[in-house]
């Protein structure tokens, strides 16, 4: 008499086990892993996040942990590489996720990441720096029309974002750069303040404070449209070359997750990157916050993938780490 | 009256309790090898959102200059340098230590940080804004320039030339690996990921200083008697303290003007201060054997890249290191671009920073003073459980920094290399000086003749960078000059 209604208890045990696995998430902390140091933007932006993600998931903590390296691809390859329960995830950053992989030498593909939401956009301001022989958009590309590799722009590393994002706009406006590589941001603004550059590709945020002294002058910024902290910055498409380049990050995680816990995780970080409490305090911060699904997530970042394999391969960089 | 009013905001129990709480945790991240004030600072910024600014960036400075100075407790007592910048320290600090002088070196080393980061924030509350144009002065072959002549240090420092000149060499080569710093390729990776960035150099400080010592230690208590080092002497005597002023002198001035410099970092600056202190010292063949005013030079001279450091930060938004580059971050988050705007729309910033500075350095000079007799108690522990806990922290410090365990391989490789180069008399301190300057001189070498066109002659053109390639040959040039001035004197003198 027993045994039907014990079978079906125990098939609802079963069901209810596979339910758990999203019903019960997060019963752990929900580890999210920064493949840069403690204290960069991407850092303290995770860090901003983790904070508000309390308020839209409840449940234990979220966590963050830096594993720096290799210009995020030991980071984003640990993040990629973990389990895929969703406790373990990564913020996926345009240099480690479009840029590196053409670059060879990373353990991952595109094709691999788990796209869940993006969080912002860095935005990407051309500046004259301090002593440049031009101060707005058109007297610097009468100069680089003028003197083919005649213009010095530094930028945050070899083959990183900057780079990347001048090399394509000098293809664009059929113009050529000397591109001169420093060792981080902070590094290539203090010598385009000193005016060893001439000029520099810089966000918004870094650029502010100096543009406000008067040490560097805002040329032109690679948006669709003017931005309010630069209102009186033209686009490049104002300057009659249609180019737009922008870096950005979100949250990814390894393939093959549960699609019920994708789907909790999405909704919660919607919530997160959309609140009110985020948005300000990113903007204190500087950031640039531009939420968007992971299916829109995805396309952004195969479209520069795509974009910058070109570059790279014109510029013999394609694979030259394998 | 405003400046008065202002820094009443700091005066308050509540910020001061937060500069202190800062300082006191900051010493012991610093003590710790592996947990650096970078990382302390990195890590308590979340902290700070609430707080109001002043209070915040307070004990973030606080946290800064602890750290600095913690670093040296670890680097006298175990020969550990508990952040890179006390690397130099290890020099004379952890022999005088080994001669139960663990008091002396420890009071030599607080007394000289109070002094460097006290002259140093004299320097910022009072020139900041003149002095911090010394930080745009510097491009590729200025840096470059600098490097060079930091490098020379290690002709003065290793006694044997051509040893030195091996350790220099290698450590110079061991710098190239990673990524090229102009054009991106990978070098001597062996195609593991873990290396694309370089070895990562705390952990090979560990390993080399640390590691290498464990190593040491265990050759002496094989026997198993258990050795016991005597602990005396809180205060260094007059006779020291006096022949240590020079020395305390020199090393807050060279921080201080390194500090300002932007990348060159505290590192650097222990390093040539310990050089200047031993080439002008009457007694330099006393200097590596636990000598007083080494420590005094190397101490002085971190502190007060703290303080100086914070120049170019506030004067010109630019970082001149690592932890400030991190603080710009914490000032950001509440809302404050660093600049020369900073001065006009927040003197109340501005002046609580300045007076903040000073708190902390005040604070690290009353914790460190009443932490002397209790931190030297450490060598009291049987060796054996010391050495112990030695090898446990030199694998959690390495661990620590990248979470990466290819680290732990620099660490132990590190560790080898420095005990074989201990056992036939290669100059360590010569292959840590390389590993520091060997990437800077590179990068800038490169990066000026590409923006030079490979004109050498435009590259060499700049006062500064003239100046300093002069140092360079005179560095070189002085242990023979000084030898034969030694020779003529010899030869006047009468038989």
């Amino acid at each position: 008499m027993l045994r039907p209604v014990s079978a079906i208890l125990g098939a609802c045990a079963l069901l209810a086990a596979g339910a758990a696995a999203a019903q019960d998430f997060p019963a752990r902390p929900v580890q999210v892993v920064v493949p840069y140091a403690a204290g960069g933007g991407t850092d303290l932006s995770a860090r901003i996040m983790a904070d508000v993600f309390q308020k839209h998931l409840k449940g234990p903590p979220m966590v963050i942990r830096n594993q720096p390296g290799g210009g995020g691809a030991i980071g984003t390859s640990a993040a990629l590489h973990a389990r895929p329960d969703g406790y373990t995830l990564g913020m996926g950053a345009q240099g480690p996720l479009a840029l590196l992989p053409h670059y060879g030498g990373t353990d991952y593909k595109l094709d691999d990441v788990q796209f869940i939401a993006l969080m912002g956009r860095n935005l990407q301001l051309v500046v004259a720096c301090a002593k440049a022989p031009f101060s707005d958009f058109k007297a610097f590309m009468a100069y680089a029309k003028a003197n083919p590799k005649g213009i010095q722009v530094g930028n945050s590393g070899a083959g990183g974002a900057n780079h990347i994002a001048m090399e394509a706009f000098g293809r664009v406006a059929e113009v050529s750069f000397e591109n001169v590589p420093f060792g981080g941001a902070s590094e290539a603004m203090t010598a385009c303040v000193g005016g060893h550059v001439h000029a520099m590709v810089a966000t918004p945020a870094e650029a502010l404070p100096h543009a406000k002294s008067g040490a560097i002058k805002p040329l032109f910024i690679m948006e669709e449209k003017r931005i309010d902290t630069f209102p009186d910055t033209p686009t490049a498409i104002e300057g009659g070359v249609k180019f737009t380049w922008s870096s950005w990050k979100g949250v990814i995680g390894p393939k093959g997750m549960p699609a019920d816990v994708v789907a909790k995780l999405q909704e919660a970080l919607k919530a997160t990157f959309t609140d009110e409490e985020f948005v300000r305090r990113m903007q204190d911060l500087g950031e640039f916050v531009d939420y968007r699904d992971g299916a829109a997530y995805e396309e952004l970042a195969r479209n520069d993938s795509q974009t910058a394999e070109a570059i790279i391969r014109d510029l013999g960089m394609y694979q030259m780490n394998k | 009256m405003d400046i008065l009013q202002h820094l009443s905001a700091v005066l308050s129990l509540e910020v001061m309790w937060f500069i202190a709480l800062g300082t006191l945790g900051g010493l012991v991240i610093g003590a710790l090898p592996g947990l650096t004030a970078t990382m302390g600072v990195a890590l308590l910024i979340p902290l700070t959102f609430g707080m109001a600014p002043v209070a915040g960036l307070n004990m973030l400075i606080g946290i800064y200059i602890g750290g600095i100075y913690g670093g040296c407790i670890s680097a006298i007592l175990l020969r550990t340098p508990g952040t890179p910048s006390s690397a130099a320290t290890v020099l004379d600090g952890y022999p005088l230590a080994q001669k139960g002088e663990a008091g002396k070196a420890l009071g030599m080393a607080t007394i000289a940080s109070f002094v460097g980061g006290l002259f140093a924030a004299i320097v910022l509350a009072t020139l900041a804004p003149q002095l911090a144009s010394i930080a745009l002065k510097f491009g590729a072959p200025e840096y470059f320039a600098l490097a060079l002549f930091g490098l020379t240090i290690i002709a003065s420092l290793s006694g044997d030339l051509l040893k030195g000149a091996i350790a220099g060499l290698l450590g110079v080569l061991i710098s190239t690996v990673g990524a090229d710093p102009i054009s991106g390729v990978s070098r001597y990776t062996f195609g593991l990921p873990g290396f694309a960035a370089g070895l990562s150099f705390t952990p090979a400080l560990i390993g080399l200083f640390a590691l290498s010592e464990v190593f040491v230690q265990l050759e002496k208590i094989v026997g198993d008697k258990i050795v016991t080092l005597k602990v005396s002497g809180r205060w260094p005597n007059r006779a020291e303290m006096r022949e240590s002023v020079p020395a305390l002198l020199r090393g807050s001035l060279i921080g201080t003007v390194i500090g300002i410099v932007p990348g060159v970092g505290s590192g650097t600056a222990s390093w040539i201060a310990y050089n200047e202190a031993r080439r002008a010292s009457k007694t330099p063949e006393k200097f590596g054997t636990g000598h007083v005013p080494g420590v005094a030079a190397t101490e002085s001279a971190n502190n007060a890249v703290c303080a100086a450091a914070l120049i170019p930060l506030l004067a010109l938004g630019i970082p001149g290191d690592v932890v400030t580059a991190v603080l710009m971050g914490g000032l950001m988050i509440q809302g404050l671009a660093p600049g020369p705007m900073l001065f006009e729309s927040r003197p109340d910033i501005i002046v609580g920073i300045f007076g903040g500075t000073f708190l902390a350095t005040v604070f690290m000079f009353i914790f460190g003073m009443l932490g002397i007799g209790l931190f030297s108690r450490i060598l009291l522990i049987p060796k054996r459980l010391l050495t112990m806990s030695i090898v446990t922290f030199c694998f959690i410090g390495a661990f620590s920094i990248n979470l990466n365990p290819v680290d732990l391989y620099t660490m132990v490789a590190f560790g080898v290399l420095g005990y074989v180069m201990q056992k036939f008399g290669f100059s360590q301190a010569a292959l840590c000086i390389a590993m520091i300057l060997g990437p800077m001189a590179e990068a800038n070498l490169r990066r000026g003749l590409l923006q030079t066109r490979d004109n050498v002659l435009e590259f060499v053109s700049g006062p500064i960078t003239i100046t300093f390639l002069v140092l360079t040959v005179l560095s070189l040039l002085w242990p023979l000059l000084r030898d034969l001035k030694a020779r003529r004197r010899m030869a006047e003198q009468p038989n």
